[in-house]
């Protein structure tokens, strides 16, 4: 059984190496998120009521609606936990190692692998599909709505969806991939063969929920979803004048590297954070409590 | 001779010490058990009713009865699922309010509010909830609700929209 939503939103670091790395992405979606943390925080956060019997009742109907299966919201909460590689043991030593308010990378380089760019590529357009289909179960549409998916990330999609998206364009593309992320990732997509995407750690833990049937299909959904989103996020990243430098420069106010050891920050990030399953669980939350304050 | 023997056996001594404090740190420590966890042993109990009744009506059945954009407004259809539709309101770029149409089957409580409504909007039964900043109509068994979600909507323009759902409509769907 899943642990309670309750818990799941009580539970949310207030700070640590992922909201730092949240934080320093300020700069891309001015004061458009902020943590918020807690169960009764968010109902108040979301319909603005402070009222102890409202907020007993809608966080009442939010639970049961969790609870019952059948609306999928389970399903996203386990697509946001398991697309996160994040070993949280990393996370505690790098802030146990911090110096004034610096994390000295240098000390973790050992702990630290890298992903070959092929391993990155996939990760990406599998965090991608992870969110469509999140997107899809938290709402109600069939699984494979790329063009509703598509609609939502352009009118709809703030608060911590817009954070995760952005951090999904910094710490996954921009960072590790370089300024032509996107380029390299649909020629990088296209060409790989099902047995590469087999191979996959993220693709293995959530195959059994991407749309398309068997890897080959499951790799044209994935080709099909990066190819949709492309215009999106190139614009996303041209508007805000996006940079590996400008995410790396506002790191470093946080990590200490060397500048020939970018890569091992972007592994690092990858390795010490959660942000999928944090602001995927915020985002959640903030469906859930909607939808319950409708209701009641 | 008498001979005490002084030998403590320590392990029957211990035990029983470290067996209660066991029992006992736990105790002190153990947080208040939270709000919610009453509503979560029973909607996870074995055989518990599903908090969506299996003949709720489809959310994609409300969709046709919702108001379209209108006044620099941009309504945006957020959620759609069973027994519940929902659209967000929104006014360059920023959410001002959430529309919504849900199937009171699921939960009775949620029609049964309606009984103390003095006023009507098109012969249905009207509600203004002040501390959610929403107004809501119930039409048979289908409550169709405007919440305000910034400081700029008013009670008024809520009343504004709900007027623009397509509440007769709704009222004639089974």
């Amino acid at each position: 059984m899943s642990k309670p939503i309750f818990e799941a939103v009580d539970n949310l670091a207030t700070g640590g190496i992922t909201v730092m790395a949240l934080n320093s992405l300020d700069f891309v979606i001015p004061g458009q998120w902020q943590n918020i943390v807690g169960f009764e925080n968010t109902i108040t956060a979301v319909t603005g009521t402070d009222d102890a019997e409202y907020i007993q009742a809608i966080g009442e109907r939010a639970v049961a609606l969790y609870n019952d299966k059948s609306q999928g919201y389970q399903t996203a909460m386990w697509l946001y936990d398991t697309v996160d590689a994040g070993s949280s043991a990393l996370g505690a030593a790098a802030m146990a190692s911090k110096v004034g308010s610096s994390i000295p990378l240098l000390g973790f380089l050992n702990n630290i692998t890298p992903k070959a760019e092929t391993a990155q590529t996939i990760d990406l357009g599998v965090k991608l599909v992870a969110e469509i289909v999140a997107y899809c179960q938290i709402n109600g549409l069939p699984g494979d709505s790329v063009g509703d998916f598509l609609s939502a990330l352009m009118d709809q999609y703030s608060g911590p969806s817009l954070m995760r998206m952005s951090a999904l364009i910094c710490f996954d593309g921009l960072v590790p991939l370089g300024p032509d992320f996107i380029i390299k990732a649909i020629d990088g997509l296209s060409g790989m063969s099902p047995d590469q995407l087999e191979g996959n750690k993220t693709f293995q833990g959530i195959k059994d929920v991407i749309p398309g049937g068997d890897s080959g299909g499951q790799l044209g959904f994935i080709n099909q979803s990066m190819d949709s989103v492309r215009g999106w996020m190139s614009s996303f990243v041209e508007d805000r004048g996006l940079s590996p430098e400008a995410v790396v420069g506002n790191l470093r106010g946080f990590v200490e590297v060397a500048d020939d050891k970018l890569d091992y920050l972007g592994a690092f990030i990858d390795m010490s954070t959660n942000y999928y399953s944090h602001t995927g669980t915020q985002t959640l939350a903030r469906s859930l409590i909607e939808r319950a304050a409708a209701e009641m | 001779m008498i001979s005490f023997n002084w030998r403590v056996d320590w392990r029957k001594v211990l035990i029983p010490i470290a067996l209660s404090l066991v029992l006992f740190i736990p105790g002190c420590f153990q947080k208040e058990p939270s709000k919610f966890a009453q509503v979560q042993k029973d909607t996870t109990a074995k055989g518990a009713e599903k908090a969506v009744a299996k003949d709720a009506t489809q959310g994609s059945e409300f969709n046709k009865f919702f108001p379209a954009d209108a006044d620099g407004y941009d309504r945006v259809f957020s959620q759609e699922k069973k027994g519940f539709a929902e659209a967000k309101l929104n006014k360059g770029g920023k959410n001002v309010a959430v529309l919504s149409i849900s199937d009171t089957t699921s939960l009775p409580a949620a029609a049964n509010k309606y009984q103390k409504s003095t006023e009507k909007l098109g012969g249905f039964p009207l509600l203004v909830e002040t501390p959610l900043k929403s107004t809501g109509v119930l039409v048979k068994k289908f409550q169709v609700k405007v919440a305000s979600r910034d400081a700029s909507f008013t009670a008024d323009n809520r009343m504004t929209w709900l007027k623009k759902f397509n509440l007769d409509g709704l009222s004639k769907l089974k």
